[in-house]
């Protein structure tokens, strides 16, 4: 097996600790900032739909800075956000590079992204099922979280895959300004040093990475249309 | 009896792009207790507004709304005065209501949308779980309890929703075109389920509808909205009856084989023709109407001939409600004498058509 890989792959097996670090640096990345993303795209998303116009808690101000603050980020190319984010990201965890530094600019990269896209979800809930639940006497957040997320989870799952997937690629593009991870191996070791085989590991490794998660994402959202994902027994 | 829900002087404006948009006007309304009461207009009219005016999901511009003994807005100084949200929340508790698409919340089951309202309501799990039942059993559908909507049918989705609007045992239930998306057969055994729970438990239910037919069914009263006007309002039967407004003749038309009997003139068929000496008739036998056999009486007595055009008899609320197209020929004098006769017996005589 050894034997076979060293034929296929000698320069992966020759970097393998740095490629495992490599491995590891992405995951992390992704996690953490995937995280925070979540939790604040879900928070955005509800925001913009509660104050929009005809909203259950309308409020121009709050909708006009969340929406113009979605605009600016999502009109900025993630590489020149990169950029731009330095002074902002050294000035609020110290360091502008490796892991801890990458995790400003991908959260900045994701957040707009995905809060327009919970928004969408959100709106795909019937206004119907909102006045019902202000008839029984729901207040604001029992509207949020028995209404519009609860009747939203699978729309949220296909929207939380779609982010989670252009968030692996936004790690990769991060290495390429010193982030680490799968980017920077493949286009350090594998580009640079012109090792065509640790670019195609690289490739094959986001692949199987990307597939899970589409997996994961189609499971959940067919699991839970018109259903709860554990059902409950009286 | 006492009032339930009292409505007076209220006032609704839609501010749209295209311009303002006077949904109610001036509305003045007064509901029992107990009472079915039925709100009909056409599409455009202002009933949906003014429905949900009741329960504050559309704020009014002015007036006062009074439900049981909870002032929901009110007049004070020359403006209006709205309820506290917290104190709204817990008053539409007290008001149940059900909707054209049900909005049931499809991702739960029977039990969790029926146990959706009883979050608040201070009882324990077990308590919720034996309410839920209850409702179910109320409602006729204790079969379906771990059942999602998608699976189940228009008529039975319907019935989970009055389910859930009765679960805080409210003294009010709202019903916003509740039977306009649903098959006759589903129409008529959820109109039945209402006038049940209507009696059973004493609910007052305040129902809008396009259709005569509802109001025909179940309602107590009747009010007839245009153009955000409540133009006619009183017992069903007298609007029946007599209606004053065009509008509401066009609606009790609509419900009635005689409505046939315009455009037949209209048309100007050879039924509704008429020779000399003849009167084409339109005869109303209200529940006051006396004399079983007037008309082989008056053929008989006067010597005069009829021919009926069209005949039909409503029951409403139990009562009868005849009325009869019919073409009298005879003797001028012998057809006067047959007319004073019938008036005598409080039948109402309309004469549609003569020489």
């Amino acid at each position: 097996m050894t034997e076979l890989l060293q034929k296929l792959i000698p320069n992966v097996i020759a970097y393998k600790d740095r490629f495992f670090e490599a491995c590891s640096s992405t995951v992390e990345m992704f996690f953490i900032s995937g995280i925070f993303s979540f939790v604040l795209g879900i928070t955005i998303g509800v925001l913009l739909t509660i104050t929009k116009k005809d909203g259950i808690k309308e409020n121009r101000i709050i909708y006009f800075i969340l929406d113009a603050f979605i605009n600016f980020f999502r009109a900025i190319p993630f590489l020149i956000l990169l950029i731009f984010l330095i002074p902002f990201t050294r000035a609020m965890v110290g360091t502008a590079i490796g892991v801890t530094g990458a995790i400003i600019p991908l959260i900045f990269g994701t957040v707009p992204f995905f809060s327009r896209q919970v928004e969408t979800a959100l709106a795909n809930v019937s206004p119907g099922k909102i006045e019902a639940a202000r008839s029984m006497g729901s207040g604001t957040l029992g509207i949020i979280f028995r209404v519009y997320l609860h009747e939203a989870v699978p729309e949220l799952v296909r929207v939380t895959t779609i982010t989670a997937i252009s968030l692996v690629g936004l790690t990769t593009m991060a290495g390429a300004v010193g982030a680490g991870g799968l980017g920077s191996f493949a286009i350090n070791y594998g580009q640079g040093l012109n090792h065509q085989d640790i670019v195609l590991v690289c490739v094959i490794v986001l692949l199987v990475f990307v597939c899970i998660l589409q997996g994961i994402g189609s499971f959940l959202a067919k699991k839970s249309t018109n259903r709860s994902i554990f059902r409950k027994k009286y | 009896m006492k009032t339930m829900i009292k409505i007076e002087g209220l006032n609704k404006t839609y501010h749209l792009k295209s311009g303002n948009v006077e949904a109610v006007k001036d509305v003045n309304l007064s509901i029992e207790e107990g009472e079915i009461y039925g709100i009909i207009g056409y599409s455009g009219a202002g009933k949906s507004s003014l429905i949900r005016c009741i329960n504050l999901l559309e704020v009014p511009d002015s007036g006062s709304i009074t439900v049981g003994d909870q002032k929901l807005t009110w007049t004070e100084g020359g403006t209006m005065k709205v309820i506290k949200s917290s104190a709204l929340n817990k008053a539409r508790r007290g008001i149940g209501m059900i909707f054209q698409h049900f909005n049931l919340l499809d991702r739960s089951t029977v039990f969790d949308n029926i146990a959706y309202p009883l979050k608040h309501s201070g009882l324990t799990k077990s308590e919720i779980a034996q309410r839920v039942k209850e409702l179910l059993e109320l409602v006729d559908l204790t079969d379906k309890i771990d059942v999602y909507p998608s699976q189940l049918s228009g008529g039975q989705k319907q019935r989970v929703a009055i389910a859930r609007a009765l679960a805080n045992n409210p003294k009010v239930l709202l019903s916003d075109e509740a039977t306009s998306a649903l098959d006759p057969d589903a129409t008529e055994s959820i109109l039945a389920l209402l006038k049940r729970l209507n009696k059973k438990l004493g609910i007052t239910i305040v129902l809008i509808t396009h259709e005569m037919a509802v109001i025909k069914a179940i309602c107590h009263k009747v009010a007839v909205m245009e153009n955000g006007y409540v133009v006619e309002e009183g017992e069903v039967y007298d609007i029946f009856a007599n209606p004053q407004k065009e509008i509401t003749k066009k609606f009790i038309g609509s419900a009635s084989a005689l409505n046939k009997i315009n455009s037949l003139i209209h048309k100007d068929s050879p039924l509704v023709r008429i020779k000399d000496g003849e009167l084409l008739l339109k005869l109303v036998f209200e529940k006051n109407a006396v004399g079983d056999a007037v008309i082989s009486q008056i053929s008989r007595n006067y010597n005069v001939n009829l021919n009926i055009v069209l005949a039909s008899v409503e029951v409403l609320k139990g009562a009868q409600l005849g009325s009869m197209i019919t073409v009298i020929s005879g003797d001028d004098k012998n057809i006067k004498d047959a007319l004073d006769y019938l008036r005598s017996c409080n039948i109402k005589v309309e004469v549609l058509r003569h020489d």
